[in-house]
Protein backbone atom coordinates (compact mmCIF):
# COMPACT_ATOMS: atom_id res chain seq x y z
CA UNK A 1 0.00 0.00 0.00
CA UNK A 2 2.54 2.36 0.68
CA UNK A 3 3.69 2.53 -2.93
CA UNK A 4 0.96 4.88 -3.68
CA UNK A 5 2.47 8.02 -1.71
CA UNK A 6 6.21 7.17 -2.61
CA UNK A 7 6.43 10.35 -4.19
CA UNK A 8 4.60 12.40 -1.92
CA UNK A 9 6.30 11.17 1.43
CA UNK A 10 9.81 9.69 0.81
CA UNK A 11 10.93 13.24 -0.70
CA UNK A 12 11.49 11.04 -4.08
CA UNK A 13 10.57 13.26 -7.33
CA UNK A 14 9.13 10.56 -9.74
CA UNK A 15 7.93 11.43 -13.04
CA UNK A 16 4.25 12.30 -13.11
CA UNK A 17 3.76 8.97 -15.67
CA UNK A 18 5.84 6.53 -13.65
CA UNK A 19 4.04 7.75 -10.50
CA UNK A 20 0.77 7.68 -12.68
CA UNK A 21 1.60 4.10 -13.85
CA UNK A 22 2.11 2.56 -9.32
CA UNK A 23 -0.87 4.30 -8.85
CA UNK A 24 -2.60 1.84 -11.75
CA UNK A 25 -0.81 -0.92 -10.87
CA UNK A 26 -1.60 -0.60 -7.41
CA UNK A 27 -4.95 -0.42 -8.22
CA UNK A 28 -5.15 -3.26 -10.58
CA UNK A 29 -3.52 -5.50 -7.68
CA UNK A 30 -6.41 -4.10 -5.28
CA UNK A 31 -9.23 -5.22 -8.10
CA UNK A 32 -8.07 -8.65 -8.42
CA UNK A 33 -7.12 -9.28 -4.75
CA UNK A 34 -11.05 -7.83 -3.33
CA UNK A 35 -12.75 -9.35 -6.13
CA UNK A 36 -11.09 -12.87 -5.01
CA UNK A 37 -11.30 -12.38 -1.08
CA UNK A 38 -14.49 -11.27 -0.99
CA UNK A 39 -16.09 -14.04 -2.99
CA UNK A 40 -14.20 -16.44 -0.67
CA UNK A 41 -15.56 -14.24 2.55
CA UNK A 42 -18.96 -14.49 0.86
CA UNK A 43 -18.90 -18.18 0.31
CA UNK A 44 -17.65 -18.73 3.68
CA UNK A 45 -20.39 -16.15 5.38
CA UNK A 46 -22.84 -17.43 3.83
CA UNK A 47 -22.21 -20.91 4.81
CA UNK A 48 -22.03 -20.64 8.12
CA UNK A 49 -25.36 -19.13 7.66
CA UNK A 50 -26.80 -21.84 5.99
CA UNK A 51 -24.78 -24.22 8.85
CA UNK A 52 -22.01 -25.51 6.45
CA UNK A 53 -18.57 -25.08 6.30
CA UNK A 54 -18.01 -23.84 3.27
CA UNK A 55 -14.67 -24.17 0.97
CA UNK A 56 -12.27 -25.85 2.94
CA UNK A 57 -10.20 -28.15 0.16
CA UNK A 58 -8.02 -25.97 -1.34
CA UNK A 59 -5.28 -24.52 0.80
CA UNK A 60 -5.59 -23.74 4.36
CA UNK A 61 -9.49 -23.28 5.16
CA UNK A 62 -9.70 -23.35 1.75
CA UNK A 63 -8.23 -20.20 0.99
CA UNK A 64 -7.24 -20.81 -2.30
CA UNK A 65 -10.71 -21.38 -3.62
CA UNK A 66 -11.10 -18.46 -5.15
CA UNK A 67 -7.74 -18.29 -7.00
CA UNK A 68 -8.23 -21.98 -8.35
CA UNK A 69 -11.32 -20.86 -9.65
CA UNK A 70 -9.83 -17.87 -11.28
CA UNK A 71 -7.32 -19.89 -12.78
CA UNK A 72 -10.01 -22.69 -14.11
CA UNK A 73 -11.91 -19.11 -15.81
CA UNK A 74 -9.33 -18.16 -17.22
CA UNK A 75 -8.40 -21.62 -18.73
CA UNK A 76 -11.87 -22.08 -19.99
CA UNK A 77 -12.98 -22.26 -23.73
CA UNK A 78 -14.36 -18.36 -24.52
CA UNK A 79 -17.86 -19.20 -26.27
CA UNK A 80 -19.88 -17.34 -28.47
CA UNK A 81 -23.64 -17.71 -29.63
CA UNK A 82 -23.97 -17.89 -33.19
CA UNK A 83 -26.31 -15.59 -33.55
CA UNK A 84 -25.15 -13.21 -31.07
CA UNK A 85 -24.17 -9.41 -32.03
CA UNK A 86 -20.32 -10.02 -32.41
CA UNK A 87 -18.78 -7.20 -31.42
CA UNK A 88 -21.44 -5.90 -29.09
CA UNK A 89 -21.45 -9.19 -27.47
CA UNK A 90 -17.36 -8.76 -27.00
CA UNK A 91 -17.02 -5.27 -25.72
CA UNK A 92 -19.56 -5.97 -23.47
CA UNK A 93 -17.59 -7.10 -20.42
CA UNK A 94 -15.10 -4.31 -21.08
CA UNK A 95 -17.94 -1.54 -21.14
CA UNK A 96 -18.57 -3.14 -17.75
CA UNK A 97 -15.43 -3.42 -16.29
CA UNK A 98 -13.98 0.29 -17.41
CA UNK A 99 -16.06 2.54 -15.61
CA UNK A 100 -15.76 0.52 -12.18
CA UNK A 101 -12.28 0.77 -12.49
CA UNK A 102 -12.20 4.74 -13.06
CA UNK A 103 -14.50 5.23 -10.26
CA UNK A 104 -11.19 3.94 -8.05
CA UNK A 105 -9.64 7.59 -9.21
CA UNK A 106 -11.68 9.89 -6.17
CA UNK A 107 -11.99 7.60 -3.36
CA UNK A 108 -10.07 9.04 -0.06
CA UNK A 109 -8.61 5.59 1.46
CA UNK A 110 -6.73 8.28 4.12
CA UNK A 111 -6.74 11.60 3.86
CA UNK A 112 -3.38 12.11 1.88
CA UNK A 113 -4.01 8.36 -0.20
CA UNK A 114 -5.81 9.60 -3.25
CA UNK A 115 -5.27 8.75 -6.81
CA UNK A 116 -6.39 12.07 -7.52
CA UNK A 117 -8.35 14.63 -5.16
CA UNK A 118 -11.37 15.56 -7.33
CA UNK A 119 -13.08 18.84 -6.68
CA UNK A 120 -16.69 16.85 -7.71
CA UNK A 121 -15.45 13.96 -6.38
CA UNK A 122 -19.16 12.56 -5.62
CA UNK A 123 -20.22 13.81 -8.60
CA UNK A 124 -17.54 11.98 -11.00
CA UNK A 125 -18.76 8.18 -8.70
CA UNK A 126 -22.03 8.28 -10.04
CA UNK A 127 -21.31 9.70 -13.42
CA UNK A 128 -18.83 7.12 -14.25
CA UNK A 129 -20.46 4.56 -12.41
CA UNK A 130 -23.89 4.62 -14.33
CA UNK A 131 -21.68 4.02 -17.29
CA UNK A 132 -21.31 0.29 -16.42
CA UNK A 133 -24.89 -0.21 -16.97
CA UNK A 134 -23.89 0.37 -20.59
CA UNK A 135 -21.76 -2.73 -20.85
CA UNK A 136 -24.67 -4.48 -18.97
CA UNK A 137 -27.45 -3.53 -21.64
CA UNK A 138 -25.16 -4.17 -24.23
CA UNK A 139 -24.50 -8.03 -22.49
CA UNK A 140 -27.92 -8.21 -22.54
CA UNK A 141 -29.20 -7.36 -26.33
CA UNK A 142 -25.60 -8.72 -27.49
CA UNK A 143 -26.42 -12.27 -26.25
CA UNK A 144 -29.32 -12.72 -28.64
CA UNK A 145 -31.25 -14.63 -25.75
CA UNK A 146 -34.51 -13.73 -24.44
CA UNK A 147 -33.53 -14.65 -20.79
CA UNK A 148 -30.54 -12.37 -20.68
CA UNK A 149 -32.43 -9.32 -22.56
CA UNK A 150 -34.82 -9.13 -19.84
CA UNK A 151 -32.07 -9.24 -17.19
CA UNK A 152 -30.60 -6.36 -18.60
CA UNK A 153 -33.48 -4.82 -18.80
CA UNK A 154 -34.24 -5.34 -15.59
CA UNK A 155 -31.27 -4.43 -14.37
CA UNK A 156 -31.43 -0.65 -16.17
CA UNK A 157 -34.76 -0.27 -14.99
CA UNK A 158 -33.52 -1.01 -11.39
CA UNK A 159 -30.26 0.99 -11.30
CA UNK A 160 -31.74 4.02 -12.46
CA UNK A 161 -34.63 3.91 -10.11
CA UNK A 162 -32.54 3.21 -7.38
CA UNK A 163 -29.51 5.73 -8.34
CA UNK A 164 -32.45 8.67 -7.69
CA UNK A 165 -32.98 8.14 -4.06
CA UNK A 166 -29.32 7.24 -3.57
CA UNK A 167 -27.80 10.61 -4.62
CA UNK A 168 -31.03 12.60 -3.35
CA UNK A 169 -29.97 11.54 -0.02
CA UNK A 170 -26.43 12.11 -0.33
CA UNK A 171 -27.45 15.91 -1.63
CA UNK A 172 -28.85 15.56 1.91
CA UNK A 173 -25.27 15.32 3.15
CA UNK A 174 -23.79 17.50 0.74
CA UNK A 175 -26.58 20.15 1.91
CA UNK A 176 -24.90 20.06 5.15
CA UNK A 177 -21.58 20.25 4.56
CA UNK A 178 -22.22 22.77 2.31
CA UNK A 179 -23.41 24.88 5.18
CA UNK A 180 -20.31 24.62 7.23
CA UNK A 181 -18.25 25.65 4.64
CA UNK A 182 -20.13 28.83 3.93
CA UNK A 183 -20.94 29.05 7.61
CA UNK A 184 -18.39 32.15 7.50
CA UNK A 185 -19.00 33.63 4.46
CA UNK A 186 -16.62 30.99 2.54
CA UNK A 187 -17.41 29.62 -0.47
CA UNK A 188 -19.26 26.08 -0.71
CA UNK A 189 -16.58 25.12 -3.20
CA UNK A 190 -15.42 21.76 -2.19
CA UNK A 191 -18.76 20.61 -0.72
CA UNK A 192 -18.97 17.39 -3.13
CA UNK A 193 -15.11 16.45 -2.48
CA UNK A 194 -15.24 12.85 -0.85
CA UNK A 195 -12.26 14.44 1.09
CA UNK A 196 -14.10 17.12 2.68
CA UNK A 197 -16.93 15.36 3.22
CA UNK A 198 -14.57 13.14 5.04
CA UNK A 199 -12.90 16.03 6.68
CA UNK A 200 -16.44 17.20 8.37
CA UNK A 201 -17.08 14.34 9.95
CA UNK A 202 -14.04 14.33 12.45
CA UNK A 203 -16.39 14.43 15.58
CA UNK A 204 -19.56 13.25 14.21
CA UNK A 205 -19.83 11.21 11.25
CA UNK A 206 -22.79 11.67 9.55
CA UNK A 207 -24.67 8.56 10.20
CA UNK A 208 -25.75 10.29 13.25
CA UNK A 209 -27.55 13.32 11.21
CA UNK A 210 -28.64 11.60 8.54
CA UNK A 211 -29.83 7.61 9.63
CA UNK A 212 -32.49 7.66 7.20
CA UNK A 213 -29.65 8.81 4.13
CA UNK A 214 -27.88 5.70 5.35
CA UNK A 215 -30.42 3.33 5.28
CA UNK A 216 -31.67 4.57 1.50
CA UNK A 217 -27.50 4.80 0.46
CA UNK A 218 -27.34 0.98 1.51
CA UNK A 219 -30.47 -0.13 0.08
CA UNK A 220 -30.05 1.78 -3.32
CA UNK A 221 -26.26 0.01 -3.15
CA UNK A 222 -28.07 -3.66 -3.08
CA UNK A 223 -29.88 -3.05 -5.83
CA UNK A 224 -27.31 -1.13 -7.52
CA UNK A 225 -25.24 -4.02 -7.16
CA UNK A 226 -28.02 -6.30 -7.63
CA UNK A 227 -27.63 -8.41 -4.65
CA UNK A 228 -30.04 -10.32 -3.26
CA UNK A 229 -32.98 -9.31 -1.77
CA UNK A 230 -32.86 -7.11 -4.71
CA UNK A 231 -31.05 -9.36 -7.45
CA UNK A 232 -33.90 -9.80 -9.99
CA UNK A 233 -31.55 -8.96 -12.92
CA UNK A 234 -29.69 -12.05 -12.65
CA UNK A 235 -32.26 -14.17 -10.28
CA UNK A 236 -31.34 -18.16 -11.55
CA UNK A 237 -35.31 -19.10 -10.80
CA UNK A 238 -36.30 -16.56 -13.14
CA UNK A 239 -34.09 -15.09 -16.31
CA UNK A 240 -31.53 -17.84 -15.37
CA UNK A 241 -28.53 -15.74 -14.49
CA UNK A 242 -29.56 -12.89 -16.14
CA UNK A 243 -27.45 -11.05 -19.00
CA UNK A 244 -24.16 -13.08 -19.04
CA UNK A 245 -26.63 -15.75 -19.30
CA UNK A 246 -24.49 -16.90 -22.91
CA UNK A 247 -21.03 -15.56 -21.37
CA UNK A 248 -18.52 -17.94 -20.54
CA UNK A 249 -14.64 -18.00 -19.40
CA UNK A 250 -12.66 -14.89 -18.83
CA UNK A 251 -15.32 -12.79 -20.62
CA UNK A 252 -17.25 -14.09 -17.53
CA UNK A 253 -14.89 -13.04 -15.22
CA UNK A 254 -14.86 -9.83 -15.79
CA UNK A 255 -18.57 -9.26 -15.22
CA UNK A 256 -18.07 -11.12 -11.75
CA UNK A 257 -14.51 -8.77 -11.02
CA UNK A 258 -16.63 -5.68 -12.17
CA UNK A 259 -19.44 -6.74 -9.72
CA UNK A 260 -17.72 -7.17 -6.53
CA UNK A 261 -15.38 -4.24 -7.50
CA UNK A 262 -18.16 -2.18 -7.34
CA UNK A 263 -19.43 -3.57 -4.24
CA UNK A 264 -16.19 -2.79 -2.76
CA UNK A 265 -16.60 0.73 -4.42
CA UNK A 266 -19.88 1.85 -3.11
CA UNK A 267 -19.15 0.46 0.06
CA UNK A 268 -16.17 2.65 0.45
CA UNK A 269 -17.85 5.49 -0.68
CA UNK A 270 -21.07 4.98 1.78
CA UNK A 271 -18.75 4.59 4.75
CA UNK A 272 -16.86 7.94 3.43
CA UNK A 273 -19.81 9.91 3.41
CA UNK A 274 -22.17 8.17 6.18
CA UNK A 275 -19.51 6.74 8.85
CA UNK A 276 -16.74 8.89 8.41
CA UNK A 277 -14.37 7.03 6.01
CA UNK A 278 -10.93 7.34 7.34
CA UNK A 279 -11.75 9.27 10.78
CA UNK A 280 -11.29 7.76 14.24
CA UNK A 281 -14.73 8.49 15.67
CA UNK A 282 -15.49 11.07 17.53
CA UNK A 283 -12.56 13.80 16.91
CA UNK A 284 -10.02 10.94 18.26
CA UNK A 285 -6.59 11.99 15.55
CA UNK A 286 -4.58 9.01 14.34
CA UNK A 287 -2.30 8.73 12.32
CA UNK A 288 -2.03 7.77 8.71
CA UNK A 289 -1.47 3.69 9.25
CA UNK A 290 -4.69 3.47 11.44
CA UNK A 291 -6.32 5.62 9.93
CA UNK A 292 -6.12 3.39 6.31
CA UNK A 293 -7.15 0.28 9.00
CA UNK A 294 -10.54 2.46 9.96
CA UNK A 295 -11.50 2.63 6.34
CA UNK A 296 -10.78 -0.54 5.87
CA UNK A 297 -12.69 -1.64 9.15
CA UNK A 298 -15.43 0.30 8.56
CA UNK A 299 -15.93 -1.23 5.29
CA UNK A 300 -15.43 -4.73 6.34
CA UNK A 301 -18.48 -4.23 8.84
CA UNK A 302 -20.69 -2.81 6.38
CA UNK A 303 -19.68 -5.61 3.69
CA UNK A 304 -20.18 -7.96 6.45
CA UNK A 305 -24.10 -6.63 6.71
CA UNK A 306 -24.47 -6.67 3.14
CA UNK A 307 -23.64 -10.45 3.07
CA UNK A 308 -25.96 -11.15 5.96
CA UNK A 309 -28.72 -9.33 4.55
CA UNK A 310 -28.51 -11.56 1.56
CA UNK A 311 -28.24 -14.88 3.66
CA UNK A 312 -31.34 -13.62 5.81
CA UNK A 313 -33.89 -11.46 3.47
CA UNK A 314 -36.22 -13.31 0.81
CA UNK A 315 -35.82 -11.60 -2.48
CA UNK A 316 -38.54 -9.33 -3.66
CA UNK A 317 -40.19 -9.16 -6.55
CA UNK A 318 -39.14 -7.18 -10.04
CA UNK A 319 -42.79 -4.91 -9.63
CA UNK A 320 -43.02 -4.70 -6.26
CA UNK A 321 -38.91 -3.84 -6.05
CA UNK A 322 -39.57 -0.89 -8.24
CA UNK A 323 -42.50 0.27 -6.34
CA UNK A 324 -40.40 0.64 -3.33
CA UNK A 325 -38.09 2.64 -5.36
CA UNK A 326 -40.72 5.10 -6.81
CA UNK A 327 -43.40 4.99 -4.04
CA UNK A 328 -41.42 4.96 -0.47
CA UNK A 329 -37.68 5.66 -1.12
CA UNK A 330 -38.08 8.30 -3.51
CA UNK A 331 -40.63 10.28 -1.68
CA UNK A 332 -38.71 9.75 1.32
CA UNK A 333 -35.34 11.05 0.41
CA UNK A 334 -37.21 14.00 -1.53
CA UNK A 335 -38.34 14.72 2.25
CA UNK A 336 -35.39 14.72 3.53
CA UNK A 337 -33.70 16.90 1.23
CA UNK A 338 -36.38 19.39 1.49
CA UNK A 339 -36.44 19.34 5.90
CA UNK A 340 -31.95 19.77 5.71
CA UNK A 341 -32.78 22.28 3.07
CA UNK A 342 -35.24 24.12 5.37
CA UNK A 343 -33.37 23.52 8.59
CA UNK A 344 -30.19 24.86 7.28
CA UNK A 345 -32.21 27.62 5.69
CA UNK A 346 -33.40 29.08 9.18
CA UNK A 347 -30.42 28.46 10.84
CA UNK A 348 -31.63 25.25 12.87
CA UNK A 349 -28.80 23.32 15.13
CA UNK A 350 -28.23 20.04 13.20
CA UNK A 351 -29.08 18.64 15.94
CA UNK A 352 -33.03 18.92 14.41
CA UNK A 353 -31.48 17.50 11.50
CA UNK A 354 -30.69 14.31 13.45
CA UNK A 355 -33.64 14.13 14.97
CA UNK A 356 -35.89 14.52 11.82
CA UNK A 357 -34.13 11.87 9.94
CA UNK A 358 -34.45 9.68 12.82
CA UNK A 359 -38.13 10.43 13.11
CA UNK A 360 -38.28 9.62 9.24
CA UNK A 361 -36.29 6.44 9.64
CA UNK A 362 -38.69 5.08 12.39
CA UNK A 363 -41.67 6.28 9.54
CA UNK A 364 -40.17 4.05 7.01
CA UNK A 365 -39.12 1.00 9.06
CA UNK A 366 -42.73 1.63 10.45
CA UNK A 367 -44.43 1.66 7.10
CA UNK A 368 -42.17 -1.21 5.80
CA UNK A 369 -43.22 -3.52 8.81
CA UNK A 370 -46.83 -2.73 8.68
CA UNK A 371 -46.51 -3.59 5.03
CA UNK A 372 -44.86 -6.71 5.50
CA UNK A 373 -47.44 -7.53 8.39
CA UNK A 374 -50.37 -7.29 5.98
CA UNK A 375 -49.16 -9.65 3.14
CA UNK A 376 -47.77 -12.25 5.09
CA UNK A 377 -51.34 -12.11 7.11
CA UNK A 378 -53.13 -12.19 3.17
CA UNK A 379 -50.24 -14.68 2.12
CA UNK A 380 -52.56 -17.72 4.04
CA UNK A 381 -55.69 -16.49 2.33
CA UNK A 382 -54.46 -15.83 -1.09
CA UNK A 383 -53.10 -18.91 -1.95
CA UNK A 384 -55.96 -20.21 -3.77
CA UNK A 385 -56.21 -17.30 -5.90
CA UNK A 386 -55.02 -16.66 -9.57
CA UNK A 387 -51.40 -14.97 -9.12
CA UNK A 388 -51.76 -11.33 -10.28
CA UNK A 389 -50.92 -10.14 -13.90
CA UNK A 390 -48.13 -7.62 -14.07
CA UNK A 391 -50.19 -4.41 -14.31
CA UNK A 392 -47.77 -3.61 -17.60
CA UNK A 393 -48.19 -6.34 -19.86
CA UNK A 394 -52.50 -6.10 -19.85
CA UNK A 395 -54.02 -3.76 -21.95
CA UNK A 396 -57.15 -4.34 -20.94
CA UNK A 397 -56.90 -5.09 -17.26
CA UNK A 398 -60.60 -5.32 -15.67
CA UNK A 399 -59.25 -4.87 -12.02
CA UNK A 400 -57.29 -2.21 -13.11
CA UNK A 401 -59.61 0.82 -14.11
CA UNK A 402 -59.51 3.80 -12.13
CA UNK B 1 1.19 21.04 -30.75
CA UNK B 2 0.57 21.18 -26.73
CA UNK B 3 -0.44 17.96 -25.20
CA UNK B 4 -3.67 19.52 -24.94
CA UNK B 5 -4.27 19.80 -28.46
CA UNK B 6 -3.58 16.47 -28.66
CA UNK B 7 -5.77 15.27 -26.64
CA UNK B 8 -8.56 17.57 -28.07
CA UNK B 9 -7.88 16.53 -31.51
CA UNK B 10 -8.36 12.74 -30.34
CA UNK B 11 -11.31 13.39 -29.03
CA UNK B 12 -12.90 15.14 -31.94
CA UNK B 13 -11.54 12.44 -34.32
CA UNK B 14 -13.19 9.88 -31.73
CA UNK B 15 -16.49 12.08 -31.63
CA UNK B 16 -16.77 12.78 -35.57
CA UNK B 17 -15.59 8.89 -35.98
CA UNK B 18 -18.61 7.51 -33.48
CA UNK B 19 -21.03 10.51 -34.86
CA UNK B 20 -20.52 9.04 -38.89
CA UNK B 21 -21.39 5.74 -36.96
CA UNK B 22 -24.25 7.01 -35.33
CA UNK B 23 -25.47 7.92 -38.90
CA UNK B 24 -24.57 4.99 -41.06
CA UNK B 25 -24.59 2.26 -38.89
CA UNK B 26 -27.48 -0.44 -40.33
CA UNK B 27 -28.25 -1.29 -37.04
CA UNK B 28 -30.63 1.12 -34.64
CA UNK B 29 -29.08 -0.36 -31.80
CA UNK B 30 -25.82 0.28 -32.64
CA UNK B 31 -26.33 4.18 -33.77
CA UNK B 32 -27.40 4.23 -30.35
CA UNK B 33 -24.33 2.86 -29.22
CA UNK B 34 -21.99 5.07 -30.91
CA UNK B 35 -24.44 7.73 -29.85
CA UNK B 36 -22.77 6.85 -26.01
CA UNK B 37 -19.62 7.06 -27.67
CA UNK B 38 -20.27 10.52 -29.10
CA UNK B 39 -21.76 12.02 -26.21
CA UNK B 40 -18.44 11.14 -24.12
CA UNK B 41 -16.37 12.58 -26.57
CA UNK B 42 -18.56 15.91 -25.65
CA UNK B 43 -17.77 15.21 -22.24
CA UNK B 44 -14.47 14.87 -22.56
CA UNK B 45 -14.54 18.31 -25.18
CA UNK B 46 -16.01 19.71 -21.51
CA UNK B 47 -13.20 18.65 -19.54
CA UNK B 48 -10.68 20.24 -21.88
CA UNK B 49 -12.76 23.86 -21.63
CA UNK B 50 -11.99 23.38 -17.64
CA UNK B 51 -16.26 22.77 -17.15
CA UNK B 52 -16.19 19.23 -15.43
CA UNK B 53 -19.46 19.75 -13.56
CA UNK B 54 -20.90 20.01 -17.23
CA UNK B 55 -18.93 17.48 -18.00
CA UNK B 56 -20.44 15.41 -15.55
CA UNK B 57 -23.74 16.09 -15.73
CA UNK B 58 -23.51 15.40 -19.47
CA UNK B 59 -22.68 12.05 -18.47
CA UNK B 60 -24.87 11.32 -16.13
CA UNK B 61 -27.95 12.85 -17.67
CA UNK B 62 -27.00 11.54 -21.18
CA UNK B 63 -24.61 9.16 -21.24
CA UNK B 64 -26.69 6.76 -18.31
CA UNK B 65 -30.09 8.02 -18.34
CA UNK B 66 -31.65 9.32 -21.80
CA UNK B 67 -29.31 6.71 -23.82
CA UNK B 68 -30.44 3.80 -21.46
CA UNK B 69 -34.07 4.51 -22.01
CA UNK B 70 -33.09 4.88 -26.21
CA UNK B 71 -31.72 1.15 -25.36
CA UNK B 72 -34.76 -0.02 -23.72
CA UNK B 73 -37.44 1.49 -26.66
CA UNK B 74 -35.21 0.04 -29.44
CA UNK B 75 -34.52 -3.85 -27.50
CA UNK B 76 -38.27 -3.71 -26.09
CA UNK B 77 -39.56 -3.44 -29.97
CA UNK B 78 -38.08 -5.47 -32.19
CA UNK B 79 -36.54 -2.66 -33.81
CA UNK B 80 -33.54 -5.04 -34.50
CA UNK B 81 -35.31 -6.87 -37.53
CA UNK B 82 -36.30 -3.82 -39.40
CA UNK B 83 -33.08 -2.34 -39.66
CA UNK B 84 -33.39 -0.88 -43.34
CA UNK B 85 -35.96 1.25 -41.80
CA UNK B 86 -33.37 3.70 -41.35
CA UNK B 87 -32.67 4.33 -45.05
CA UNK B 88 -35.78 5.92 -46.71
CA UNK B 89 -36.15 7.33 -50.00
CA UNK B 90 -35.87 10.95 -48.16
CA UNK B 91 -32.36 10.16 -47.94
CA UNK B 92 -31.05 12.35 -50.58
CA UNK B 93 -32.99 15.67 -49.14
CA UNK B 94 -32.35 14.65 -45.35
CA UNK B 95 -28.25 15.06 -46.84
CA UNK B 96 -28.73 18.49 -48.24
CA UNK B 97 -30.26 20.09 -45.32
CA UNK B 98 -27.72 18.03 -43.11
CA UNK B 99 -24.86 19.71 -45.38
CA UNK B 100 -26.43 22.80 -45.17
CA UNK B 101 -26.61 23.04 -41.60
CA UNK B 102 -22.97 21.99 -41.57
CA UNK B 103 -21.96 24.80 -43.74
CA UNK B 104 -23.86 26.97 -41.76
CA UNK B 105 -22.61 26.11 -38.27
CA UNK B 106 -18.88 26.23 -39.71
CA UNK B 107 -19.31 29.17 -41.49
CA UNK B 108 -20.77 30.29 -38.06
CA UNK B 109 -17.78 29.50 -36.28
CA UNK B 110 -15.05 30.79 -37.65
CA UNK B 111 -17.09 34.06 -38.55
CA UNK B 112 -17.32 34.38 -34.76
CA UNK B 113 -15.12 36.47 -32.65
CA UNK B 114 -14.04 34.38 -29.97
CA UNK B 115 -13.10 35.14 -26.43
CA UNK B 116 -9.38 33.39 -27.19
CA UNK B 117 -8.23 30.64 -29.34
CA UNK B 118 -5.48 29.84 -26.95
CA UNK B 119 -6.28 26.75 -24.47
CA UNK B 120 -3.93 28.04 -21.73
CA UNK B 121 -5.97 31.48 -21.44
CA UNK B 122 -9.05 29.46 -20.65
CA UNK B 123 -9.98 30.02 -16.94
CA UNK B 124 -11.30 27.57 -15.06
CA UNK B 125 -15.32 28.20 -14.20
CA UNK B 126 -15.88 27.09 -10.57
CA UNK B 127 -18.89 25.16 -10.46
CA UNK B 128 -20.99 27.25 -8.14
CA UNK B 129 -20.81 29.74 -10.34
CA UNK B 130 -23.00 27.54 -12.30
CA UNK B 131 -25.49 26.86 -9.78
CA UNK B 132 -25.34 30.50 -8.57
CA UNK B 133 -26.89 32.05 -12.03
CA UNK B 134 -28.83 29.07 -12.16
CA UNK B 135 -31.36 30.13 -9.21
CA UNK B 136 -30.78 33.94 -9.85
CA UNK B 137 -30.37 35.43 -13.26
CA UNK B 138 -32.07 31.92 -14.88
CA UNK B 139 -34.48 30.71 -12.76
CA UNK B 140 -37.12 31.32 -15.24
CA UNK B 141 -36.03 29.47 -17.84
CA UNK B 142 -34.92 26.75 -15.14
CA UNK B 143 -38.28 26.73 -14.44
CA UNK B 144 -39.69 26.80 -17.55
CA UNK B 145 -37.75 23.76 -18.72
CA UNK B 146 -39.59 21.78 -15.38
CA UNK B 147 -43.05 22.47 -16.40
CA UNK B 148 -41.75 20.65 -20.29
CA UNK B 149 -40.48 17.83 -18.60
CA UNK B 150 -43.68 17.31 -15.61
CA UNK B 151 -45.78 18.26 -19.56
CA UNK B 152 -43.93 15.51 -20.97
CA UNK B 153 -44.17 12.98 -18.58
CA UNK B 154 -47.93 13.76 -18.38
CA UNK B 155 -47.93 12.75 -21.82
CA UNK B 156 -46.45 9.28 -21.73
CA UNK B 157 -48.11 8.75 -19.15
CA UNK B 158 -51.10 9.42 -20.84
CA UNK B 159 -50.26 7.78 -23.80
CA UNK B 160 -49.07 4.62 -22.42
CA UNK B 161 -52.05 4.40 -20.02
CA UNK B 162 -54.46 1.23 -21.05
CA UNK B 163 -57.81 1.53 -23.11
CA UNK B 164 -59.90 2.23 -19.93
CA UNK B 165 -62.64 1.14 -22.42
CA UNK B 166 -66.93 2.13 -21.09
CA UNK B 167 -66.54 3.72 -17.59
Amino acid sequence: MPEIVLSEFAGLSLPDWIDALIRIVFIVALMTVNALALIYLERKILARFQQRVGPTRTGPFGMLQSAADALKLLTKEDVRPTSADRWVFELAPYFAFVPVFLVFIPIPWTETWIVRDLELGFLYVFGVLGLNLVGVVMAGWGSDNKYALLGAVRAAAQAISYELPMLLVSVGVILIVAARLTVDGGSAFGAVNLNVIALEQTTTPFILLQPLGFAIFMIGALAELHRPPFDMPIAESEVVGGYFVEYSGIRWSFFFLAEYTALLLLVVIGSTVFLGGWNFPFGEDVGLGLQVLLTIAKTSAVIFILFWSRAVLPRLRIDQLMAFSWKVLLPFSIVQVLANAIILAYGGGEWIIGITSLALLLLLIGLVYGRARTLSRGAGRSLNKQPARPRLITAHDPAGGD
Amino acid sequence: MSATEIVFYCIAFFMIASGLGVVLARNIVHSALALILALGAVAGVYVILTVEFLALTQLVVYGAAVIMLVLFALMLTRARERPQALFGKNRPIAFVIAAGLLTAFIAGIVASEWATTNPDDIEPLPFQEIGDVLFSAWAVPFEVISVVLVIAMAGAILLSQPDQGEQ
